[in-house]
């Protein structure tokens, strides 16, 4: 044992801009990315931002069967090309940019549901090469759902469904905390898809509110909701998933998402100089997460955020 | 308790009165009225009622959120799950389910991904949806939009995402729906059921301040009105108060 040396384990601690380029030179190779989270809550905006800041372009985007300002938003900046989610919306509202762009014939939005999207990310977990799905009747989707096959179960003869292995090249996760070897531990209340996409992608990249000791991890291992062997880099974003919620440390912020969709609907009825700047300002202008919190606010409008997560 | 009751209380009313004691049953998407009628039926008569299917079990949430997914919302329920339980439940089905969408057709269809033109050229594109099980591997669901004119009621749907009757028994059983699917649709103007033969909408009775022959003004099909139309039951006493104060603290059914 004498002079030996223990190897350093690699910590997985990436920069914003690092992951971001990671993601964009992965998805070059086949652009499907899928976004973690659900509607407001837990989405990984910031890694979205600074994607789209790298110049992503063409990509197929998945997520969990609901999404909404992301989505929008990475369609306001022309990076995408096809959209493989069962439901987009603001759930208050429409999303303005999303009905533009399939109205408009610029981006092909595939009719699909919950199960084949589910299904297909089971399917690539557990690297299996179809889940069968039985509980899809009468719908207009399955005329047109292109991840779907009719076949004949091999045990009652009666027809179902399948859907192949649905593999991102490239997940984008949001959670609360990780130790720097990428163990994730999301402390809202529901984890969504987050754990299957991890295990169904070739890439997983996750923002965290917050780097924690790795004690923290080995005292409560049964509380990691992702090991760290599914993640390839993890970064430190304060208020990564804004506007967008991270419970318990901040809420979602409903009055910016309903700004944005202002300039949204304004761009569909032919005035888009205030979508353009909405981008310049918040996209494409911060060169850091800092240069972000103060355009939309600063310390103090993010305080409110906090505050309104921690009431009962 | 003297204040006007609101269309979306009477909403409510209706619903929690068609929820039995120890059903399984979930919100959906539009969950302000729903969530109102499950937490207003477990306070009233179904304690063992439980909310599940939606990835949570029996919220307790402050007041009524326009969503059910939003931790405030969800800060205090009893048990969280996932997608992959998700999975399970749609196989399996729950008691009841609540829709609404774009377009609500005579059978009870709901459109939710576009109106006019083709679904890759909309002339208006829709949300889509999530779950499209529910609606059939469910033992029943509700169609509760909270408005009602002749722009989304139909005759016909551009495109059916949430089956309902399709157009009528032969289409039904020939899909494969061997359940009840749609039983009740409740509106801000009326409660609407289902010809058992011909599973057609038909106006069942009207909310106090309207009448039979607005309704009909309203929708965009015939709804089988013959003679009179009762009026819908209102709000008891009882049902109201308990509503006002422990479920709607802040009157967003009211506002």
């Amino acid at each position: 044992m004498q002079g030996h040396t223990k190897p350093t384990r690699r910590s997985k601690v990436t920069a914003l801009h690092d992951a971001a380029r990671l993601a964009r030179s992965a998805l070059l190779e086949r652009p499907e990315l899928c976004l973690g989270g659900l509607f407001k809550q837990g989405r990984p905006v910031a890694l979205v931002r600074a994607l789209l800041a790298a110049g992503a372009k063409d990509l197929h985007v998945y997520s969990s069967p609901g999404a909404g300002y992301d989505v929008d938003l990475m369609i306001a900046a022309e990076a995408v090309e096809q959209v493989f989610i069962p439901g987009v919306t603001l759930e208050n509202r429409l999303c303005p940019n999303f009905r533009s762009a399939v109205e408009s014939g610029q981006v092909t939005a595939h009719a699909l549901d919950a199960l084949t999207v589910v299904g297909g990310l089971m399917a690539s977990a557990h690297g299996v090469p179809f889940q069968p799905i039985d509980a899809l009747r009468g719908s207009d989707v399955l005329k047109h759902n292109p991840l779907l096959r009719e076949i004949d179960c091999p045990f009652s003869g009666r027809r179902i469904h399948a859907v192949g292995p649905i593999r991102p090249r490239v997940t984008f996760l949001h959670a609360q905390e990780a130790d720097r070897w990428g163990n994730l531990r999301h402390l809202s209340t529901m984890v969504y898809a987050d754990q299957l996409m991890a295990r169904a992608s070739d890439m997983v990249i996750a923002s965290v509110d917050r780097i924690v000791p790795d004690e923290v991890i080995l005292d409560d291992p049964s509380r990691v909701s992702v090991p760290s062997h599914y993640v390839d880099a993890v970064v430190a974003v304060p208020y990564g998933a804004h506007p967008t919620a991270s419970f318990p440390h901040y809420a979602m912020d409903e009055d910016h998402i309903d700004a944005y969709a202002d300039l949204g609907d304004a761009a569909r009825a032919g005035d888009r100089a205030g979508l353009d700047a909405y981008i310049a300002r918040h996209v494409t202008g911060p060169t850091t997460q800092e240069d972000y919190i103060n355009a939309v606010g600063g310390a103090d409008y993010f305080a409110r955020l906090e505050a309104e997560a921690r009431q009962e | 308790m003297s204040a006007a009751i609101s269309p979306l209380e009477q909403m409510v009313v209706v619903l929690a009165r068609d929820l039995a004691d120890g059903e399984l049953g979930a919100a959906g998407a539009a969950a302000l009225v729903p969530m109102a009628a499950i937490a207003l039926a477990r306070e009233l008569h179904a304690p063992n009622l439980t909310v599940g299917g939606e990835m949570f079990f029996n919220p307790e949430p402050g007041r009524l959120y326009p969503s059910m997914l939003d931790d405030r919302a969800l800060g205090r329920c009893e048990a969280a799950e996932t997608f992959i339980e998700l999975f399970g439940h749609s196989h399996h089905g729950l008691d009841f389910f609540f829709h609404s969408g774009l377009q609500h057709d005579a059978f009870g269809n709901i459109n939710l991904h576009h109106v006019g033109g083709t679904l890759h050229a909309p002339r208006m594109r829709g949300p889509g949806a999530a779950n499209l099980s529910y609606c059939h591997t469910s033992t029943r669901f509700y169609i509760c939009p909270t408005v009602h004119t002749a722009r989304n009621f139909v005759e016909k749907a551009d495109f059916i995402t949430i089956p309902g009757h399709l157009s009528g028994p032969e289409a039904k059983r020939a899909a494969g729906l061997t359940k009840e699917g749609p039983r009740f649709v409740v509106t801000p103007r009326a409660v609407m059921d289902f010809d058992p033969e011909t599973l057609r909408m038909r106006l069942k009775s009207v909310h106090a301040g309207n009448t039979a022959k607005e309704v009909q003004r309203h929708t965009g099909f015939d709804l089988g009105i013959s003679g009179d139309v009762p009026q819908t039951p209102p709000p008891t006493e009882e049902e109201l108060t308990v509503l006002r104060a422990r479920i709607d603290k802040t009157g967003t059914l009211r506002a």
